[in-house]
């Protein structure tokens, strides 16, 4: 199953750093949008159809607890999961935004397997093409 | 506050960010060299500061030689040297300085909630005309593999 994600992120920089993380952890990925900030973001939503959104929190015009709130007015992109990829690790702020209903939070800097095990746990496995089963099996002892 | 322990968990939170999105191994300068020393004297630098609000409020920054930004830039986006544009090492300048602060802040206590503004750019700044030449118990020196970093916090 292929899903699109949509990356919220005022850095460019980390939007493709993001992107990469997800391209080699295997997922398998429709189309990969991206909005700097959220409201950017709300104009990706209404036009495209999106499995899974990451954000940042802090960013200029609409931040990222903002824009879970746009989202959560609205039916249909309310049940979007929402992930969190974040410098921002108070207590307050991940309690924050888990009540506002974020699935996830990940902490800035992270490794490339704090992304993959974040979104094979929100998506499930049926998410996760492993390249092996992709490229073809290629050796072991049967 | 704590400015000591703040300076603490900062060193740690370079290290952090600069060797996990940077994959650079980092060491740590005299904190009684001045910046004239610490980059030779002649260096135009570049970087980007971002304010702070909480249980005490300032600036951090975070400064290097464009030669520096070169490097870091590249090893960030996972490209040669020669293919980054301005616009990218600034932007990546700003999200290093944007992860340090929070992981930082974030390892001085998850109960001590502080807020970080939007990380702006610092263009073209030469050491003669700023006032981060002189040594200051506030300046962090930092060696990542050949390259020269500086960063610090002023406090409002």
């Amino acid at each position: 199953m292929a899903v699109n994600v949509l990356i919220v992120d005022d850095s460019f920089s980390m939007r493709s750093i993001i992107k990469k993380t997800i391209k080699v952890s295997g997922f398998e990925v429709g189309k990969f949008l991206e909005a700097a900030d959220g409201r950017e973001a709300m104009k990706v939503l209404v036009n495209e159809w999106v499995d899974i959104l990451l954000t940042d929190i802090n960013m200029p015009n609409m931040n990222g607890m903002e824009l879970i709130g746009e989202m959560k007015k609205d039916e249909v992109l309310r049940s979007i999961p929402v992930v969190m990829v974040t410098t921002e690790g108070s207590e307050r702020r991940v309690r924050e935004a888990m009540e506002m209903g974020a699935r996830g939070y990940i902490m800035k800097p992270f490794l490339p397997e704090e992304i993959k095990g974040t979104l094979c746990n929100i998506l499930g496995e049926a998410a996760y093409a492993k390249k092996e089963l992709d490229e073809g099996y290629e050796g072991g002892d049967f | 506050m704590r400015r000591k322990s703040l300076m603490k968990v900062m060193r740690a939170a370079i290290s952090d960010v600069l060797e996990t999105m940077f994959f650079m191994t980092v060491q740590f300068g005299e904190s009684r060299c001045t910046l004239q020393e610490w980059f030779f004297d002649k260096q135009v630098l570049f970087g980007a500061t971002i304010s702070f609000n909480g249980p005490s409020s300032g600036s951090l920054w975070l400064v290097a030689p464009v030669s520096a930004l070169n490097e870091i830039t590249a090893n960030f986006l996972g490209r040669g040297k020669d293919e980054i544009s301005d616009e990218e090492k600034r932007d990546t300048v700003k999200e290093a300085l944007n992860m340090i602060g929070g992981h930082g802040f974030s390892l001085f206590g998850r109960k001590d909630t502080f807020t970080l503004g939007i990380p702006r750019s610092i263009e073209g700044l030469t050491l003669s005309e700023n006032i981060q030449g002189n040594p200051s118990k506030h300046t962090i020196l930092i060696a990542a593999g050949h390259n020269r970093l500086a960063a610090g916090i002023e406090f409002g």
